[in-house]
């Protein structure tokens, strides 16, 4: 055991397990650091530092600066009222007996007064306890309430934990700290590599397992062994003449499944790169976990450089540090033999049918047993795509996308996705290249699943957006219809990441129509097609634009806008969702102009004041003020220029004009009293403030801007 | 490919002398050394010595070589890695002692696989069987790659929590036999020497394939189904527990048939599996009901200080009745 251990407070933890799954691991490790702290912070114990670690078999701890006790704590107990606590002012039994138990003389106890009246008290020191104890107390309950996705039970009657557990190290600078963890025992021996060096052996600290661990070849940081692993990958790559194609999370995951990071690199047969890329990717990737090697040039990533063509190799990891016999070689590469026979018969058996001849085959894969089949969606998602690259006025695009929207869903019925779902889109859109449809065809059946994470583009090209789009929609309102609309966590259809690729689309794809009447036609389609739960599709579409609106309010957050920015935008429509951007952006611009702030200001007085009146028609005759005949003609003259802005999209212009009317507006509400006696006179002001509420409102409902105090007063 | 060195293997050549190796090693770990179940199972998990000994609180140790039917895999006999039918080598240990693991590692050793020169690796594989109402936490165990055995902790069986839990492992006979020999067709290995699987099982798997997919006469199956699902219901009346999971493992192995055959529609599906599962939980019900009258043998045997589980071999039920047993029916 080291001085230097001693001096630092250091402890180390180490709880070896059967082989975590290494999805679970990340999470857990931080979710051990995170409540070890909160659970020692409860007790006044901050170290200076935590940090983890893991492997498949340990989940490792590392706290430094950790004091050597809990700070002494102070208690105060409250005891009899002091009423009953003294007679003739003697203490009475009563005070004593509380004395007696809180170790206080009687003379020593406080007074204190609460709302029943004056009461005895003591306080009471507590030593601090060693922080020893308090791991020991603290570590095994942190330990058994860890969060799995998954849980077990093993012998009879231990867990639920992740999968049983063997060993516990358990050291405060080099001192165990005792604990029970289900039945084990915690101290301070350990084993090393399941097969290659099992016997036990005792640590002694945090640097003595480390190092004792490092001689076994074993490294701690899932960071340490995936830097390993990848300079291992690109040097293996670069030898065999080629460059690595980069995966980021098979990375993370080879390097969460060993324990020794040992590079493989197995060969395989040439005749299987007939295999599109994509095909050969996917099946060692899912399949065998194993990364592929590219004709060197410009680093690519996976699924975006496209042309390359790939070297007979693949990488991947084996945890241990060498091959001595070439046995792990030989039966890596034997098992990718038969994967990729198995790949190249799918492929080969696909593609002895068109893809065009494999959409009536559709009629018998169900897309929802109450919405039909994958042939009706393919119907809908044609006629959405053609009247939306209508409504945008796509017209060089509009056959592509009628024709991909009619090829999108073949691939279904391949066995190659049926192999490899994560291919969906892409093995349509390789085989309807080979089938020789043109690209804008082709580019959009393989896109069509994009975006599929947040990290995603959008598809390619507008034929691509157009059905990407429209197969979206038609999800969503098909489900919607139902009512199966989603809850808390529970989203089985995907609907979310539906929703917000339809929102990613529209914006980023600068697709300005109105979604809300493409979605009313995709109910009607429903309708027409005798679905129940559609005799009414604009009702589906109200019940669907809350959903809508969420993934805008997320999405435009995300990008930097304010929340009553965009309630302000949204309330005043969000079915074309370029132009809400727009108005967005015009709000955020504004809002620092002093002009800007009175009309926001001016707007909710407005819409406090004719909120309980119906419309009242106009009538410039009937003014009787000058500030009033002076705001009648602000308004004239600028409502033409800011109807043209808002036709053309420019709303900060539009928004500019709007602060035009401050100075108009701020004199009419000092010198007219709108509530005026005269009937006529009131109602005719009302009109005018009506109109000028429909004006403003044409950008975004003003009064939704939340105003701070401080700026009122710039 | 280059041709590798099989350096540091030894002695596992035929396919009979995986089983063997794998028979004496179970054995030596007190397993009754129990014989295929002798009627069609999609796997060794429905042989009732697993599905059904899992259940309650009886110990036990049993090993089997399962011949395991899976129609819509069947191949006519030419894809060299695909069967109908296959052989499993199935494992249960009851409780799964703590120690199991290193367990199996002792029997890839006892197969003659030198660990030096291999890759081992854990990998998650849950297990879910919606037929039988089981599921279980475990690993498929992948050698250099290759996934050897499937290795669960069985948690539930016929919608009952286990406890004590046992572990159940089961490795891939055909699989493991071509992969210690590199062979790259399943008709080429070697049964015995001068003997290869081609030549034992070639015909039944053109034969059976055709039967699968061609010959299989639906109307009359789906009436056995129903029979069989009605004549399941008839002994659980009666209280023959066994007889009645017999029937039940009949309905699944037609219902796995008229799948193959493609005459189960999607939605015909989901109701047809519900059924067999409705048989296979009230069977488990009911044999953990027919257990308790019989006052737990296998474990009156163990607390009675027998040495256990070699002791097992002999006929539970042949054990006698303990005093205090509820009288029959007191459960219902």
């Amino acid at each position: 055991m080291s001085e230097a251990a001693q001096a630092h407070g250091e402890y180390l933890l180490e709880v070896r397990a059967e082989e975590i799954p290494a999805r679970m691991l990340p999470p857990a490790a931080a979710e051990l650091a995170q409540r070890l702290r909160e659970r020692l912070a409860e007790r006044g114990i901050e170290p200076a530092d935590v940090e983890t670690a893991f492997t498949p078999r340990r989940l490792v701890l590392l706290a430094r600066g950790l004091p050597e006790r809990e700070p002494d704590r102070e208690e105060r107990l409250v005891g009899p009222p002091v009423s009953v606590a003294f007679e003739d002012g003697q203490p009475t039994p009563a005070a004593l007996g509380f004395a007696r138990r809180t170790g206080v003389a009687p003379e020593a106890l406080e007074r204190i007064a609460t709302d029943k009246g004056e009461y005895l008290a003591a306080t009471q020191r507590t030593a601090g306890r060693p922080t020893a104890e308090v791991l020991a107390e603290v570590v095994p309950e942190v330990l058994a309430r860890l969060y799995w996705a998954k849980t077990m039970r093993w012998g009879s009657g231990h867990g639920p934990w992740v999968r049983p557990v063997h060993g516990v190290v358990s050291l405060l600078d080099g001192e165990p700290v005792p604990f029970r963890l289900f039945d084990v025992e915690a101290g301070r021996e350990t084993v090393g590599h399941p097969v290659l060096s099992p016997e036990p052996f005792a640590v002694a600290d945090a640097a003595d397992h480390r190092r004792k661990l490092a001689a076994r070849r074993m490294i701690l940081r899932p960071e340490d062994r995936r830097a390993r692993l990848l300079d291992g990958f690109r040097a293996a790559a670069s030898e065999l003449g080629g460059t690595l194609v980069e995966d980021d999370e098979l990375l993370d995951r080879l390097a969460a499944i060993c324990e020794i990071p040992g590079v493989l690199v197995g060969a395989l047969d040439e005749e299987f790169l007939e295999l599109p890329r994509e095909v050969l990717i996917a099946s060692l990737r899912d399949h065998q976990s194993a990364l592929t090697v590219e004709e060197a040039g410009e680093p690519a990533r996976n699924g975006e450089g496209g042309g390359r063509r790939l070297l007979p190799f693949f990488l991947t990891v084996m945890d241990r540090p060498d091959d001595p016999a070439g046995r792990v070689r030989a039966g890596n590469e034997w098992v990718v033999a038969a994967r990729l026979a198995d790949a190249r018969f799918f492929y080969r058996e696909d593609r002895k049918l068109p893809l065009a001849d494999r959409v009536d085959r559709l009629a018998a894969l169900t897309f929802h047993e109450k919405l039909g089949s994958y042939r009706d969606k393919t119907e809908r998602i044609v006629a959405l795509a053609d009247t939306l690259c209508a409504a945008l006025g796509w017209d060089e695009e509009r056959a592509a996308a009628v024709a991909a929207g009619r090829l999108a869903k073949a691939d279904l019925g391949t066995e190659m996705v049926k192999e490899f779902t994560s291919l969906q889109g892409v093995v349509g859109g390789l085989y309807a290249r080979e089938d020789g449809h043109p690209e804008p065809v082709w580019r959009a059946v393989y896109d069509q699943y994009l975006p599929a994470t947040t990290d995603d583009p959008i598809p390619r090209g507008r034929a691509g957006r157009a059905v990407a789009l429209a197969d979206r929609l038609d999800t969503l309102v098909g489900i919607f219809g139902l009512g199966l609309v989603p809850t808390g966590s529970r989203d089985p259809f995907g609907l979310r990441r539906a929703a917000q690729g339809v929102v990613r689309i529209a914006l980023e794809g600068e697709m300005s129509f109105d979604l809300d009447l493409l979605a009313a036609k995709a109910a009607r389609l429903y309708r027409e097609a005798g679905v129940a739960g559609f005799d009414q599709p604009e009702e589906v579409v109200e019940r669907l634009r809350p959903f809508l609106d969420d993934r805008v309010r997320h999405l435009l957050g995300l990008a930097g806008y304010a929340y009553d920015e965009i309630e302000a935008a949204l309330a005043v429509g969000g079915a074309d969702l370029p132009d809400l951007a727009r108005r967005v952006a015009a709000l955020h611009a504004a809002r620092g102009s002093a002009d800007f702030l009175s009309v926001v200001l001016a707007a909710k007085r407005i819409a406090n004041i004719i909120r309980e009146h119906e419309e009242y028609p106009l009538d410039p005759e009937a003014f009787a003020e000058d500030a009033e005949r002076e705001l009648h003609r602000a308004y004239q003259a600028l409502r033409g220029e800011i109807d043209e802005a808002a036709a053309a999209g420019d709303y900060e212009r539009g928004l500019a004009r709007i602060a035009g009317f401050a100075g108009a507006l701020d004199r009419f509400f000092v010198e007219v009293l709108v509530m005026a006696e005269d009937r006529r006179l009131r109602r005719n002001r009302i009109a005018l403030l009506q109109a000028i509420h429909r004006t403003v409102s044409r950008v975004a409902r003003l009064p939704e801007m939340v105003v701070e105090k401080a700026e009122y007063r710039r | 490919m280059s041709d590798h060195p099989r350096a540091g293997d030894s002695g596992t050549h035929t396919f009979q002398d995986l089983i063997l190796r794998l028979s004496r090693f179970w054995a030596d770990q007190g397993c009754v050394l129990q014989q295929p179940y002798d009627l069609e199972v999609g796997a060794g998990t429905m042989h009732p010595d697993t599905f059904l000994r899992v259940l309650g609180p009886e110990p036990w140790r049993v090993a089997y070589v399962q011949p395991s039917r899976r129609p819509a895999d069947a191949r006519y006999g030419e894809n060299p890695f695909r069967l109908g039918k296959h052989y499993q080598m199935q494992v249960i240990l009851k409780p799964a002692p703590k120690d199991v693991q290193a367990l199996y590692v002792g029997s890839l050793q006892a197969m003659g696989i030198d660990l030096a020169v291999h890759d081992l690796r854990f990998e998650e594989d849950n297990w879910e069987a919606p037929t039988l109402g089981a599921w279980g936490v475990g690993w498929q165990v992948m050698l250099d790659g290759m996934e050897i055995t499937q290795f669960t902790y069985f948690q539930q069986a016929g919608g009952l929590e286990l406890d004590p839990v046992s572990v159940e492992i089961t490795y891939g006979l055909e699989r493991i036999t071509m992969f210690l020999g590199l062979s790259k067709n399943v008709y080429d290995v070697e049964w015995v020497e001068g003997v290869t699987y081609g030549e034992v099982r070639h015909q039944d798997e053109v034969e059976s394939s055709r039967y699968y997919f061609e010959l299989a006469d639906v109307p009359f199956l789906q009436q056995q189904l129903d029979g069989w699902e009605r004549e399941a219901r008839r002994c659980l009346e009666a209280g023959a527990v066994l007889p009645a999971y017999e029937c039940a493992l009949r309905c699944s192995h037609l219902f796995n048939v008229l799948d193959a055959r493609g005459a189960v529609s999607v939605t015909e599906r989901v109701g047809m599996i519900k059924r067999v599962r409705d048989l296979a939980v009230a069977c488990a019900r009911a044999y953990v009901d027919s257990r308790e009258r019989l006052g737990h043998p296998l474990l009156a045997r163990r607390r009675g200080g027998g040495e256990a589980a070699r002791d097992m071999a002999g006929e539970p039920e042949a054990a006698p009745e303990p005093a205090e047993a509820p009288a029959a029916g007191a459960a219902e």
